[in-house]
């Protein structure tokens, strides 16, 4: 039993007894904040950006933060910025699987310089590529590129969803659901069906909140209750039955954070997630880098000294990485529930968040 | 100095003054703030006048700073009309936050306990809060949960059994009747009236929840008030009750950025300028004595009706009025007017109370991990908030020192509110000091905050007494948590949610685009149907009613 869904098991029994320091069910590991794209909605980085990207780590002292988290949990998922822009992609990929061996390798990438990086392709176990439209005029205009970028990731994705067999990794689409794009988002899953390709979606978030023109719009609650219905009819969908419910209601749920931290390029742990990290409180930020630590528990423990135990249903993000992880750990009958359909047995279901 | 010449330099000073807007708010609160918001943001150029000299944001503004001297640091402490939730269905307010990435990291509640003295001197603390929201049993049989709280039962006793039944006759009748939605005020109708047969202790939990939400005795709260307040907050849902507080006071993590935004987009605001009063216009677009400047007769055309508000320091002209005030001063303001005063009059505007808000500092923690929590029975204080566990400036300052502070509201009545500080204080502390025994001999600081009355007891008045977005006077819109409006929203949302409400009546006006509103959840399945029971139920009476007549 992989050491994720040993720790979804322990996580029951602390959620029984009111602990709310639960166990990783997978980590995300920001090996550059530097990036290629401008996408309009990323809150965060961005080519922009890239003149205060935070500092990045050698290979070697890369592998010493992923010995880390490997202490803690054996999956891991591999973004950025652009992860591809990390000099050492290739071969950190490659030795997090060799000689650290974890189980569940995802990488999140943009999608454009993967023609370069074929050799990171055996070792994963899922890609998960950017797509808001199908249309290259309309998504040049999100990623803020020309529109012949746009038309070679489209055609990067159609060259890997095609070698998904030969490889053995799970292409997945991630589709940020804009009011600009929202016209147009059920392309995107007929592309996916077409193509083999799992497909997931997010909401644009301002502010940690889902976009304003998103909340007012009938259109995005339409498109909600559409991906439910098409879901349950076998679309590639990934994202529980309950993540969907609660986007197109809008209802608050029960946020376990640790269950998806984050570490970031040079190292330092983010407590107890992004948003609570960059309010500059009382309540969180980034109590150690795990460069500094012998364990993922010495970590949490410094964690835990400095700003007590995670908070609840701050409302404030909804967000399929927090969201998505925290619902299903919290209603082991949904997770139950999810395994009914295919698209949730492909991806590893309590990880359904691609990033 | 003789009458002429004191005409002739007021005149001035009104001229020199006088300024010109696309509309004027009276009043900025969250209300104002809002509707200058949105009217800013589709280009117009609104002014907000605002009474108070230093700081706008009426009940949520922030205040002066206060010092602590301790071990030879000294500690600042930002002081504000008293900490506010921030419920889950305050949509529309996290929403235009956002929209303007003004919406701060929230600090999520945990648990709310219920802290009742009996007559008897006995007192139980009950964590309550998280037994409601995060209950197994569908909404509106959430509240069974409490029932499975040891402690709950042993706050109550044989009589809060026998009337049980009561309390769930109570609870249907707020799911069958929708105040707001249905138009029904529920006139000369009370809370006394529910719940003065309840058992002691639930009668006692229900009376300490209303005074923190409604801010009144149930003698004075109508019952339309509660049964919308109830069915907000709780009653319809479980995730309802889901609330956080923001990390700082409600000036600094809210309105100082809200208004500064207000400017960013083209609005102003003019602190320390209360308007005493409205005045129309006559049809040509000119008054007689106090004209500010004369126009041109194009602009007489496009503006078929002007406003001057009126105020001590300057008169303002304007198409548009947004009176954004809290229920008693717009009342003031619209019966001290020529032009509005005999509609006015006959109007029903919800009162508005004062309040008292206590602060202790100790130099040691409570053993209770709970962060907030009521108080009912023998005490004289109605709610309290560890402010070192909810915001910032606390929180940093408890770390170092090891100290806590408290934060405790007294919402009357009104001859308790008014005697002296010390006795007020001393009364607050040893309220605090007997549900939290282990802090007794460890008071540091001590801080006495009288609010104006401008805190809302809402009720419902009938329709055509209670004021809307809409007033019977052209041009003039209202918007505050007192204002009659559909929407099942309450305080700092019905402010907000007002406040655009307001914005998009003066934009309709003019033609411009309107900004649309976030939807409120629905109930949940099993409240949805005993509502839908409750109606069907209700309608059938209505008819049989009707025949027998």
């Amino acid at each position: 039993m992989s050491s994720s869904a040993q720790n979804y098991l322990l996580n029951l029994a602390k959620l029984a007894r009111g602990d709310r320091v639960l166990r990783p069910l997978v980590a995300t590991y920001y090996v550059t904040t530097q990036c290629n794209f401008n996408c309009a909605y990323c809150e965060y980085f961005g080519a922009r950006r890239n003149p205060q990207a935070e500092e990045q780590l050698d290979l070697d002292r890369a592998m010493c933060v992923l010995s880390i988290i490997r202490t803690g949990v054996d999956s891991l998922i591999v973004t950025g910025g652009e992860p591809l822009l990390h000099p050492d992609i290739d071969a950190l990929i490659d030795r997090a699987r060799r000689d650290l061996k974890f189980r569940h390798l995802t990488l999140l990438t943009n999608g454009s310089l993967l023609p370069q990086h074929e050799a990171i392709l055996p070792a994963l176990d899922r890609l998960v590529i950017s797509l808001d439209s199908t249309d290259a005029g309309v998504w040049s205009q999100i990623i803020g590129a020309a529109p012949g970028l746009a038309h070679d990731v489209l055609s990067n994705i159609r060259t890997y969803a095609a070698r998904q067999g030969e490889w053995g990794y799970r292409l997945i689409v991630n589709c940020v659901i804009t009011p600009q794009t929202l016209p147009q988002v059920r392309t995107i899953l007929d592309f996916c069906e077409e193509h083999n390709l799992l497909v997931s979606f997010s909401p644009q978030a301002v502010n940690n909140w889902p976009h304003y023109d998103l909340l007012t719009a009938q259109a995005y609650r339409d498109f909600l209750q559409h991906l439910i219905d098409r879901k349950q009819r076998g679309a590639p969908v990934l994202g529980s039955r309950d993540y969907f419910v609660m986007l197109r209601d809008f209802t608050p749920y029960a946020c376990y954070p640790l269950l998806v931290p984050r570490i970031m390029p040079n190292g330092d742990l983010v407590y107890p997630c992004r948003p609570i990290e960059l309010s500059g409180t009382t309540r969180g930020g980034r109590p150690c880098n795990l460069l500094h630590v012998n364990s993922w528990h010495e970590a949490i423990r410094i964690a835990l000294r400095e700003y007590d135990s995670p908070p609840q249903t701050c409302t404030s993000c909804f967000q399929q990485c927090f969201a998505e992880p925290s619902l299903l750990q919290a209603h082991p009958l949904s997770l139950l529930r999810e395994l009914r359909y295919a698209a949730s047995r492909q991806g590893a279901v309590w990880t359904h968040a691609p990033g | 100095m003789d009458t002429c010449a004191r005409l002739n330099r007021e005149t001035i000073i009104l001229t020199i003054t006088s300024t010109s807007s696309d509309a004027i708010i009276v009043g900025g609160g969250l209300a104002g703030l809002s509707a200058a918001l949105h009217l800013a943001e589709r280009g117009l150029k609104p002014l907000i006048l605002e009474a108070d000299p230093k700081y706008c944001g009426g009940r949520i503004a922030g205040g002066d700073t206060i010092e602590l001297q301790q071990n030879g640091q000294t500690w600042r402490f930002r002081l504000e009309h008293g900490v506010h939730g921030i419920w889950s269905p305050y949509r529309n307010l996290q929403a235009m936050l956002a929209r303007h990435n003004l919406r701060p990291v929230f600090v999520p509640a945990r648990e709310e306990s219920w802290i009742y003295k009996r007559p008897n001197g006995r007192v139980t603390n009950v964590a309550a809060g998280s037994h409601l929201r995060h209950s197994l049993f569908p909404a509106p049989l959430h509240y069974l949960a409490l029932f499975l709280s040891p402690r709950f039962l042993a706050a109550l006793d044989i009589r809060d059994g026998l009337t049980l039944l009561e309390v769930w006759y109570g609870l249907l009748l707020a799911l069958g009747v929708d105040p707001l939605r249905e138009d029904q005020p529920l006139e000369d109708q009370w809370l006394n009236e529910l719940v003065d047969h309840w058992g002691p202790g639930l009668r006692a939990f229900m009376i300490g929840l209303t005074r923190n939400g409604l801010s009144g005795r149930p003698v004075e709260v109508p019952l339309s008030g509660f049964v919308a307040f109830l069915r907000f907050y709780s009653l319809l849902r479980r995730d309802a009750w889901e609330f956080s507080y923001l990390p700082a006071d409600g000036g600094t993590a809210l309105i100082d950025p809200l208004a500064k935004r207000v400017e960013e987009l083209g609005g102003s605001i003019r602190l320390g300028t209360k308007v005493d009063r409205l005045e129309r216009l006559d049809g040509d677009g000119l008054t007689p004595a106090r004209t500010p400047t004369i126009r041109a007769d194009a602009d007489r055309e496009r503006a078929p009706v002007q406003w001057i508000a009126h105020s001590p320091t300057g008169s303002f002209t304007t198409r548009s009025i947004v009176l954004a005030a809290d229920a008693q001063n717009a009342r003031a303001i619209l019966c001290a007017s020529e032009d509005t005063r005999s509609i006015a009059e006959g109007l029903y505007f919800p009162r508005s109370l004062p309040t008292a808000i206590l602060r202790f500092w100790y130099d040691t923690q409570p053993k209770s991990k709970v962060e907030a929590g009521i108080f009912s029975g023998e005490m004289i204080v109605d709610n309290y908030f560890w402010l070192h566990r909810l915001q910032d400036q606390y929180a940093l300052w408890s770390k170092v020192t090891g100290g806590s502070a408290i934060e405790v509201h007294i919402y009357g009545p009104p001859e308790l509110l008014e005697k002296p500080d010390t006795l007020l204080l001393a009364l607050g502390a040893n309220d605090v000091q007997t549900a939290f025994p282990e802090l007794r001999h460890h008071l540091i600081h001590q801080h006495l905050q009288r609010n104006p009355p401008i805190h809302t007891l809402f009720g419902l008045g009938r329709p055509e007494q209670h004021l809307s977005i809409v007033t019977p006077w052209p041009e003039v819109f209202c918007c505050g948590d007192w204002v009659r409006h559909p929407a099942p929203a309450f305080f700092l949302e019905r402010a907000c949610l007002t406040g655009i409400e307001a914005a998009n009546a003066v934009l309709r006006s003019r033609d411009l685009p309107t900004w649309p509103l976030v939807d409120y959840p629905k109930p949940e399945a099993f409240a949805g149907w005993l509502e839908k029971l409750m109606h069907r139920g209700r309608k059938i009476l209505r008819k049989k009613n009707i025949g027998r007549r």
